[in-house]
């Protein structure tokens, strides 16, 4: 069971097309299970809040056992530096465990036309495959038209789509099918 | 009793020096020390324990591998030998990175050979070798997609190096996902000033090719043992060479000198075939010896010449002129001619 959690406002259809595209892409039930604050002190000096940090402070949702939950937030995100500078951040998810957060705040403002809310959506489900996508032990592939490529890369093209390609989706099965429920 | 030869004798392998961090001393795997079990990934050991297992009491050092916690159990005496090596340090971390970052378009082409140093790099490369794999399959995915089998071992080798990276740098295994990532594929607009990579790792030679069928009979008949049996090969060698070079001779001459013997029967053409056979005779009073590839000359080109020997119609075309000649000066070689002019016939019924 996959259970998204809104940590700033999302509207309704946002949301009901997030949901169908999880459900599509994994197969599992997926539903909305509320709304949580945001934890206090989560943004940063530069407005930015760590995501590593909000992850673990965000409020827990009753789950069972490989249940995922995927927190949707507003906020723009940030990661602690690496060896050779800090990647962009569009989300970020707990490799192989049960928690993952997306933002919206990278994505194509998402207007008021039909095909400006359509691209919004897709972009957002995309991200959203890709951190239960981590949740499920993938990493990021090499295809660009997988919604398992990373988010900052050159190759992405301007309207990602929001499968996976046959690798990982076979991987995903492979292991959704192990899991212990 | 002997043994079957090696495989390939004269390609003994390469001691190589080991990686950097690699464990030759089973001493040193103490209770909580961080090691990496090539192919497996990060495993913590648990202790040393003994059991008995079929009559033998056995030392076996347990780890637990840290990613989903499997037991590991390796035989304390065997720990040399499976390439456990310590965790990566900062420096080695910082090499991997800046391998990763540096420009790389030269990806190997011959899937056998990238097949193979990719799983020996994986084996034996240390936390580098896993970042040559990663850095160069996916170099290769930018110019085609991966087969199948590669596509597994490029997801194995980065699960590796991200848990390892992981560990290394104490942040969790997304993090360092994304920490790679960003140096293999940087957002446009993001260059590295990175200092040059460090050397890729040396892998131990493999064998090239296989040899030609007959080198490969040569080396076979090397390794028999004739020396042990007083039997020099090299005078068996020079007792055939004559014939050899006699073969070699006719081969020269080719389809004509062949052509001729066959025809002597005829007796039109006996005479043409003489100077052959004559050289042959002049190559047995030399007594050369011909360098021992003469032989394989001689032995490739024996289908060579039954080839020739083969054509029905070359043989009647060339002598309908010597015919002509000869019907005119002698009537005796008028009836030799009828023989060659239906033998031509039944070999193309033959061949029909």
């Amino acid at each position: 069971m996959i259970r998204v959690v809104t940590l700033d406002e999302l509207d309704p259809a946002d949301l009901a097309f997030l949901t169908r595209s999880l459900y599509r892409a994994f197969g599992l039930g997926t539903e909305y299970a509320g709304d949580r604050p945001m934890p206090d002190g989560a943004e940063g000096k530069d407005g930015r809040v760590d995501a590593v940090a909000l992850l673990r402070d965000a409020a827990p949702v009753r789950t069972f056992a490989d249940d995922k939950v995927l927190y949707v937030a507003s906020a723009p995100l940030s990661l602690p530096p690496g060896p050779l500078g800090e990647p962009p951040c569009w989300g970020f998810a707990e490799f192989g465990k049960e928690r993952a957060l997306v933002s919206t705040a990278r994505l194509a403002a998402r207007g008021a036309s039909e095909s400006s809310i359509e691209a919004f959506q897709r972009r957002l489900a995309r991200e959203a495959v890709h951190a239960i996508g981590h949740l499920w032990d993938l990493h990021h592939c090499v295809d660009a038209r997988c919604a398992m490529h990373p988010s900052w890369s050159p190759h992405l093209p301007a309207s990602p789509e929001m499968d996976l390609c046959p690798f990982c989706r076979d991987k995903s099965e492979r292991k959704i099918r192990l899991a212990k429920t | 009793m002997r043994g079957p030869p090696p495989r390939h004798p004269d390609e003994q392998r390469e001691q190589l020096p080991p990686v950097e961090g690699f464990i030759s001393d089973a001493a040193e795997l103490a209770e909580g020390v961080r090691v990496v079990y090539p192919n497996q990934g990060v495993c913590t050991v648990v202790g040393i324990e003994e059991k008995d297992i079929s009559g033998q009491k056995l030392q076996l050092v347990r780890m637990r591998r840290e990613e989903d916690g499997a037991a590991v159990l390796v035989p304390r005496n065997k720990v040399p030998a499976i390439g456990l090596r310590k965790v990566a340090t900062g420096g080695q971390i910082d090499g991997v990175f800046h391998y990763l970052a540096a420009q790389f378009d030269d990806p190997e082409l011959d899937w056998k050979v990238r097949h193979r140093d990719n799983a020996d790099r994986l084996i034996a490369g240390g936390v580098l070798g896993l970042a040559e794999v990663v850095k160069g399959l996916h170099t290769l995915s930018r110019l085609r997609p991966l087969p199948a089998k590669e596509r597994e071992q490029y997801d194995n080798a980065r699960h590796l190096l991200v848990h390892e990276v992981a560990v290394s740098l104490g942040v969790s295994p997304g993090l360092a996902e994304d920490y790679i990532d960003y140096v293999l594929m940087p957002p446009p607009g993001v260059t590295f000033d990175v200092p040059p990579p460090p050397a890729p790792v040396l892998l131990p030679p493999r064998p090239r090719r296989r040899k030609p069928a007959a080198e490969e009979e040569e080396n076979v008949l090397g390794d028999l043992g004739l020396g042990e049996l007083g039997i020099d090969l090299d005078l068996v060698a020079e007792a055939e060479a004559p014939e050899a070079a006699g073969e070699g001779a006719t081969e020269g001459e080719g389809a004509e000198a062949k052509e001729g013997g066959e025809e002597a029967e005829g007796g039109a053409e006996a005479v043409a075939a003489a100077p052959p056979a004559d050289d042959d005779a002049e190559a047995d009073e030399d007594e050369v010896p011909p360098p021992p590839r003469a032989e394989k000359k001689a032995t490739k080109a024996k289908p060579e010449k039954k080839a020739p020997a083969a054509k029905p119609k070359k043989a009647p075309a060339e002598k309908k002129p010597a015919k002509a000649e000869k019907a005119e000066k002698a009537a005796e070689k008028k009836p030799a001619k009828k023989p060659a002019a239906k033998a031509a016939p039944k070999r193309g019924g033959k061949k029909k």
